[in-house]
C-alpha cells in the first residue's frame, strides 16, 4: 500500500470486509471457529508488529516470543500480586516490553542479516531461561490468572467468545493503524532506505541507530498487548506456552507467507497459516504420525520458493494485470 | 480441507473471515456418550502421548465389551445406567501446548458435545484444558497429571483419580524412614536434583520440604535445563556433594543422559530415588543393563499381579491387543474412563450437575482397580482420590520390580547401590 | 575441588571439540553462500540415525559407519541445495532464512514418522567404557569423539588451503563474483559446499551415536548453540568456529559447575550477545 492514499474501490472492500467479520460470530456456532478466528487476529497483530522491524526496517527478528512473554507476564504479574487491572497492565506490559527492547536494540542495532537473526533467538533465549527459574513469577510453574466476574473492565469472558474476538479485532486494526501510519510517515521511508542500503543510509545523514530503535520499541509494544491479550484469554501463562523459539518462527512464517513490507501482508499471512495449521493438528494430529508438521514443513518450502513475495505480492500481481 | 483449499483468496479479509466455516461441522448424537481425550499426540512427548491413547482405548473397549474382569462396568456391555449406551472417544492433539489445550477441551465440548474430559497427561496443559472445562460446566477426570497445584484450585468440575507429586515425594521420605528402621541402613544427606519445568521444581520443593520435616541434611540442590546436551557440570556438583542418597526428577532424555554421566563420572551414592523420566516405556529399552538398582516412584508394576491378578488379566490383555507391555502411563490413563463411565452410569443421566454429583459420590472398591490402593473416593474439597498413594519400584535385571511399601513388595530392595566399578 | 575443576575442564574440552565440528559444518554453507541452514541440527539428527540403522540393520559400530553417514549427508546436503536452496537464492532474504525452517520441521517430523519417537541408544559400541587418569574419569567414546572431531576439522582446514578445489571454494567465500569471472562454477562449489557441511555434521552425528541418545528432536540444542558459535567465531571462519566451539564447551561447562545449570545456556547466549555488541563481525570475522 505504501504512501499512496486509498482508492475508492479499496475503501469499499475494507468497509464490506469489516461488515463480514463484525457479523461472524453471530453466523457461527461452536467455540472452535471462534477460537480460530481470534488465534488468526492474534497472530495477524503479531506479524504486523513483526513487520514494522522486520518487513520495513530489514531486521529479521527471531525472537518476538520475548516481547510476547514480557508483555503477558508483566500484566498477568500486576494482576496477581497488586490486582492492578489488566487494561494498565496492558500498557505496563507495552512499556516494559519496549524497554527490553531497547535494550537489547543497542548491543543488537550495528547487527545485520543473519547476525540480527541470531541475535534475536539468543535475547529471547536468555529471557525464556530467566523466567523459567524466576521465582518471583512462578518460574516454571507459571502464573494462573484467578477467574473473575466477566466483563469489559476485567478484562474477562467466560460465558461468549464473542467479546474476546471484538477485542482482539480492535487490537489488529490499532496495529494495523500503526503500521501503516509508520509506513506512510517520514520513518517509514528512512526505514526502507536503511533496509536498502544500511551504510548509504548513514552516508546521506540519516541516524540509522535511532530509526532502527524506534522500530523496534514500537514493534515490542505491540507485541506486548498481543501478549497480555493472551494471557487474559488463556488465563494461565508459563515460559513454555508465550516464550518459546516456534512462537517467534511462526510470527516470521505469517509475515512472510502473506507479504513482508505490506501492511495487509500478515493479516492474509495469519488467514492462511493458522487455519492450516490447527486444522491439520484436529484432522492428522491424533494420529500422532507427525503428519500434520510434515505438511506444515512442505509448506513454508513451498512458499519460499515459488512464492517469496508472500500471497499479497501475488495478489497485487494479479490485480495489477486485470487492470 | 478440500473446500479451504479450492476457495479463491480474492479478497484477504474475506478469506480470513469465510475460512473457519469449513472447519465447523455438527455431528449427530446417536446411542453412544462422547468423552473428550485430550493428549500430547504429536511434538516432544508424542510417544508418551501414545501411551496414554493405548490406556484410555483398552479402557474403552473393556467398558464397551463384555469382559469377565472385576472392573467398574466390565461385566456388561456399554453403560447399563443409560441403557447399554456405547462410550467413544473424540480425539484431541495438544501437541503438548497449553493453548491447545484449552482450545481442544473446548472444541471437543461445543463441537463433539462431549460430556465428560479426561487427560491431558501434561499438568501445565490439564491445567488450561481443566479451566476450559470449568467455564463451560463440563466435568474433568483426570488420572495422569500430577502436580499438586491442579487440586488446589478448588475447580468444581475438575476430579483427579492419580496420585500427585506431593503424596509421591512424601512416599520417598516415608521409604528411607522404613528403610533405616527395618533394613538398618543409615541415611544422612541428600541430593536433590530437578529439572526445571513446572514438574521438576515442584517436585523439588516438595522434595526440600519434607526433608526438612524428616530430619535429613540437603548437601546438594540442583536444577537444570532438561534437555541439555551435556550434564557433566551437574553431575560434578553431585559428586563433589556425595550425598548419602539421590532425589532425582526428570524427564525421559535427561533421565538417559544423567545415567549415562553417573556412570561414566563414576557417581555412587547409596541409593537413587528417581521419578517419571525413569519408568517411561522408552528409558529401559534404551538404557539397558545401567538402569539396574534405580528406585522410581510409580502407581503400577506389572508384578503387582501376584497379589493382585486383575493386573495380571489387564495386562495380558493390553499386551494382546498392542503386542507391547503395559506401562505406567498407560496404566494410569486407563482408570479415568472407568471413573467417568462408573459416575454417568450411576447418574442415569449425561447431564453435567447429575455427572459430578455422581463423581463426588463415587466409591470404587480397592479390588476394582489396577493400582495397590484402598479405593477411590474424592476429597470433598479438593476432589482428590483420598486414597491414592505411591509404590516404589526398584529396576532389577532390568525389570521394575515393586519393593516399597515393604508389606507388599515383591522382591527385597537392594540397598546400598552398587558402585558402577563393581558391575559387570 | 581441584580434581573437579580438572574435571570440569576435561569435560569442557570434550563437549567443546564435537560442537566445534558441527558448527565448522555450519559455518562453510554460511560462508560460502551466505544461507542460514536452520536444519542443520536436523541433519544431526539424521547422521546420528544414520550410524543407528547402520548398527542395527548391518551390525556396524559407528566407528566404520562414520563414511557412510558423511555420504549419506553428503547426499541429502547436495539435494537440498539443489532442489530447494538453490531456488530462493535469488529471492528475497527472508525467504532464504525462512526455508531451512521449513526444511527442518519437515525433517524432524518424517523421522518421526518413519522411525516413531521412540529414544535410541547404541547399545554396545566398541567404544566404551572410563579411563580412570589419576582422579580424572575420561570417557573412552567421548575422548574418541573429541579427537575424531579436532582431526576431521584439522582436514577440512587443509583441504581448503591446500586443494585446488577447496581454494576454489575459499575464493567464492571471499568474492563470488570476482571467482565467476576467474572462471570458476560457483554453482557447482556452493552445492560441493552445502554437501561437505552436511557430510561434517553427518560424521558429528557418527561420533555422538557413541555415546548420545537418539531421537528425532535431539538436534534442536545442537542446532541453536552451532548458530551462536558460527557467529561469535566470525563469518565463514573455521578457525573462528574451532576457537568458539571450545569456547561455549568452556562457558557451559564451567557456567553450570560454579554458577547454576538452570542457566548455563543462557550464559552461553550471553557471552554471545556481549561478543558481538563489542565485535559484531565475530572473533575472526
Amino acid at each position: 500500500m505504501g504512501v499512496r492514499t486509498f482508492t475508492k474501490r479499496q475503501v469499499s472492500v475494507s468497509a464490506a470486509v469489516l461488515v463480514l467479520l463484525a457479523l461472524y460470530p453471530l453466523a457461527v456456532r461452536g467455540s472452535f471457529p471462534m477460537h480460530l478466528m481470534i488465534m488468526v487476529f492474534l497472530f495477524a497483530m503479531l506479524g504486523v508488529s513483526w513487520n514494522i522491524m522486520g518487513g520495513y526496517a530489514g531486521m529479521f527478528s527471531f525472537g518476538q516470543a520475548a516481547f510476547f512473554g514480557i508483555g503477558a507476564y508483566t500484566s498477568s504479574f500486576l494482576l496477581t500480586a497488586y490486582h492492578v487491572n489488566p487494561w494498565i497492565g496492558l500498557l505496563a506490559g507495552g512499556v516494559v516490553a519496549a524497554l527490553a527492547a531497547a535494550l537489547i536494540g543497542i548491543p543488537c542495532s550495528n547487527l545485520r542479516g543473519h547476525y540480527f537473526a541470531i541475535a534475536s533467538i539468543a535475547f529471547a533465549e536468555i529471557v525464556r531461561i530467566h523466567f523459567n527459574n524466576w521465582k518471583l513469577i512462578g518460574a516454571a510453574e507459571g502464573l494462573t490468572i484467578p477467574m473473575q466476574d466477566e466483563s469489559l473492565r476485567n478484562f474477562m469472558f467466560h460465558s461468549s467468545k464473542a467479546p474476546y474476538y471484538y477485542i482482539m479485532l480492535g487490537f489488529l486494526i490499532l496495529s494495523l493503524g500503526v503500521c501503516s501510519w509508520v509506513t506512510t510517515s517520514r520513518m517509514g521511508f528512512y526505514l526502507r532506505a536503511i533496509k536498502e542500503g544500511h551504510d548509504v543510509a548513514k552516508v546521506l545523514g540519516i541516524d540509522v541507530v535511532r530509526y532502527r530503535m524506534a522500530a523496534i520499541m514500537i514493534s515490542a509494544f505491540l507485541t506486548a498487548m498481543a501478549g497480555t491479550f493472551y494471557a487474559q484469554y488463556i488465563l494461565y501463562l508459563d515460559p513454555e506456552s508465550v516464550l518459546i523459539l516456534p512462537i517467534s518462527v511462526q510470527i516470521v512464517l505469517v509475515a512472510m507467507l502473506g507479504g513482508a513490507g505490506s501492511v495487509m501482508g500478515p493479516v492474509i499471512g495469519a488467514a492462511i497459516l493458522l487455519p492450516i495449521s490447527e486444522v491439520t493438528r484436529v484432522k492428522l494430529g491424533f494420529k500422532g504420525s507427525g503428519l500434520d508438521m510434515i505438511i506444515y514443513g512442505t509448506l513454508i518450502m513451498l512458499i519460499s520458493v515459488y512464492q517469496p513475495q508472500g500471497v499479497w505480492g501475488f495478489l497485487q500481481k494479479i490485480g495489477r494485470k486485470k487492470r | 480441507m478440500d473446500n479451504l483449499t479450492r476457495r479463491k483468496f480474492l479478497v484477504g479479509g474475506g478469506a480470513l473471515a469465510l475460512s473457519p466455516l469449513v472447519v465447523s461441522r455438527a455431528f449427530a448424537q446417536g446411542k453412544t456418550i462422547k468423552i473428550g481425550a485430550v493428549y500430547p499426540l504429536t511434538g516432544n512427548l508424542a510417544s508418551t502421548g501414545l501411551d496414554c491413547k493405548r490406556g484410555v482405548e483398552l479402557a474403552v473397549e473393556i467398558i464397551n465389551g463384555k469382559y469377565d474382569l472385576n472392573l467398574p462396568l466390565a461385566r456388561t456391555e456399554g453403560i447399563p445406567g443409560l441403557g447399554g449406551a456405547r462410550l467413544e472417544v473424540v480425539w484431541a492433539d495438544t501437541k503438548g501446548e497449553p493453548k491447545n489445550g484449552q482450545a481442544e477441551a473446548e472444541r471437543v465440548i461445543t463441537q463433539d458435545q462431549v460430556v465428560g474430559v479426561i487427560g491431558a497427561y501434561q499438568s501445565s496443559v490439564t491445567k488450561t484444558a481443566s479451566q476450559a472445562t470449568e467455564r463451560l460446566k463440563v466435568p474433568y477426570v483426570c488420572s495422569d497429571s500430577s502436580s499438586p497445584t491442579l487440586t488446589e484450585r478448588g475447580l468444581r468440575y475438575f476430579f483427579r483419580v492419580s496420585p500427585h507429586d506431593g503424596i509421591f515425594s512424601h512416599d520417598q521420605f516415608r521409604f528411607l524412614k522404613d528403610l533405616e528402621a527395618q533394613k538398618k541402613q543409615k541415611v544422612q544427606t541428600l541430593g536433590v536434583l530437578y529439572e526445571n519445568t513446572e514438574f521438576g521444581s515442584n517436585v523439588g520443593k516438595e522434595e526440600l520440604k519434607y526433608a526438612q520435616e524428616y530430619g535429613y541434611k540437603v548437601v546438594a540442590d540442583i536444577s537444570y535445563t532438561n534437555n541439555a546436551t551435556d550434564v557433566t557440570s551437574e553431575v560434578g556438583r553431585l559428586i563433589k556433594a556425595n550425598p548419602d542418597v539421590l532425589l532425582h526428577a526428570s524427564y525421559i532424555t535427561d533421565a538417559i543422559l544423567f545415567t549415562k554421566t553417573f556412570k561414566e563420572m563414576g557417581f555412587n551414592p547409596k541409593g537413587m530415588l528417581t521419578m517419571a523420566g525413569y519408568i517411561e516405556p522408552g528409558y529401559l529399552p534404551a538404557i539397558k543393563a545401567d538402569g539396574n538398582f534405580i528406585i522410581v516412584r510409580s502407581t503400577f508394576a506389572l508384578d503387582l499381579a501376584k497379589k493382585k491378578p486383575l493386573v495380571g488379566q489387564v495386562a495380558d490383555l493390553f499386551k494382546k491387543k498392542f503386542g507391547i507391555e503395559m506401562s505406567e502411563n498407560a496404566a494410569r490413563s486407563f482408570m479415568a474412563p472407568f471413573v467417568l463411565a462408573e459416575a454417568i452410569s450411576r447418574a442415569k443421566s449425561v447431564e453435567a450437575e447429575a455427572i459430578v454429583k455422581a463423581l463426588r459420590e463415587t466409591n470404587i472398591p480397592g479390588d476394582q482397580v489396577i493400582y495397590p490402593w484402598k479405593g477411590i473416593q474424592f476429597d470433598p474439597k479438593t476432589q482428590q482420590n483420598v486414597h491414592a498413594t505411591g509404590t516404589l519400584v526398584q529396576i532389577q535385571d532390568q525389570q521394575y520390580v515393586t519393593v516399597w511399601p515393604f508389606e507388599s513388595a515383591a522382591k527385597d530392595v537392594v540397598w546400598p547401590f552398587p558402585a558402577w566399578k563393581s558391575r559387570k | 575441588m581441584a580434581d573437579q575443576l580438572l574435571q570440569q575442564i576435561v569435560n569442557s574440552l570434550l563437549i567443546g571439540s564435537v560442537y566445534a565440528l558441527v558448527a565448522i559444518g555450519l559455518t562453510l554453507i554460511w560462508g560460502v553462500m551466505n544461507v542460514l541452514n536452520f536444519a542443520h541440527g536436523d541433519f544431526l539428527m539424521l547422521g546420528m540415525f544414520t550410524a543407528f540403522w547402520c548398527y542395527t540393520l548391518f551390525k556396524m559400530d559407528p566407528l566404520f559407519s562414520i563414511p557412510v553417514c558423511a555420504a549419506v549427508l553428503f547426499l541429502l546436503g547436495v539435494g537440498i541445495y539443489r532442489f530447494i536452496v538453490s531456488k530462493v537464492m535469488k529471492g528475497p532474504g527472508l525467504a532464504q532464512l525462512v526455508v531451512t525452517f521449513g526444511v527442518s520441521i519437515f525433517l524432524a517430523n518424517l523421522a518421526v514418522m518413519l522411525w516413531t519417537p521412540d529414544f535410541r541408544l547404541i547399545e554396545k559400541p566398541l567404544l566404551s567404557g572410563t579411563w580412570s587418569l589419576g582422579s580424572v574419569q575420561l570417557s573412552i567414546p567421548k575422548f574418541a569423539a573429541s579427537v575424531g572431531s579436532v582431526l576431521v576439522s584439522a582436514a577440512v582446514f587443509f583441504f581448503l588451503k591446500r586443494t585446488r578445489t577447496g581454494k576454489a571454494i575459499l575464493a567464492v567465500e571471499m568474492n563470488r563474483d570476482a571467482a565467476l569471472l576467474m572462471g570458476i562454477n560457483t554453482e557447482r562449489i556452493n552445492s560441493l559446499s552445502f554437501g561437505i557441511g552436511s557430510a561434517l555434521v553427518g560424521i558429528a552425528g557418527a561420533f555422538l551415536s557413541m555415546y548420545y541418545y537418539i531421537h528425532p528432536q535431539v538436534g534442536g540444542l545442537f542446532g541453536l548453540i552451532s548458530f551462536c558459535i558460527v557467529a561469535l567465531g566470525g563469518f565463514g571462519s573455521i578457525e573462528g568456529a574451532f576457537i568458539a566451539g571450545i569456547l561455549i564447551g568452556l562457558v557451559q561447562t564451567l557456567g553450570g559447575y560454579f554458577f547454576d545449570p538452570a542457566y548455563k545456556y543462557a550464559l552461553v547466549f550471553l557471552v554471545y550477545l556481549i561478543t558481538v555488541w563489542i565485535r559484531p563481525q565475530g572473533l575472526m570475522g
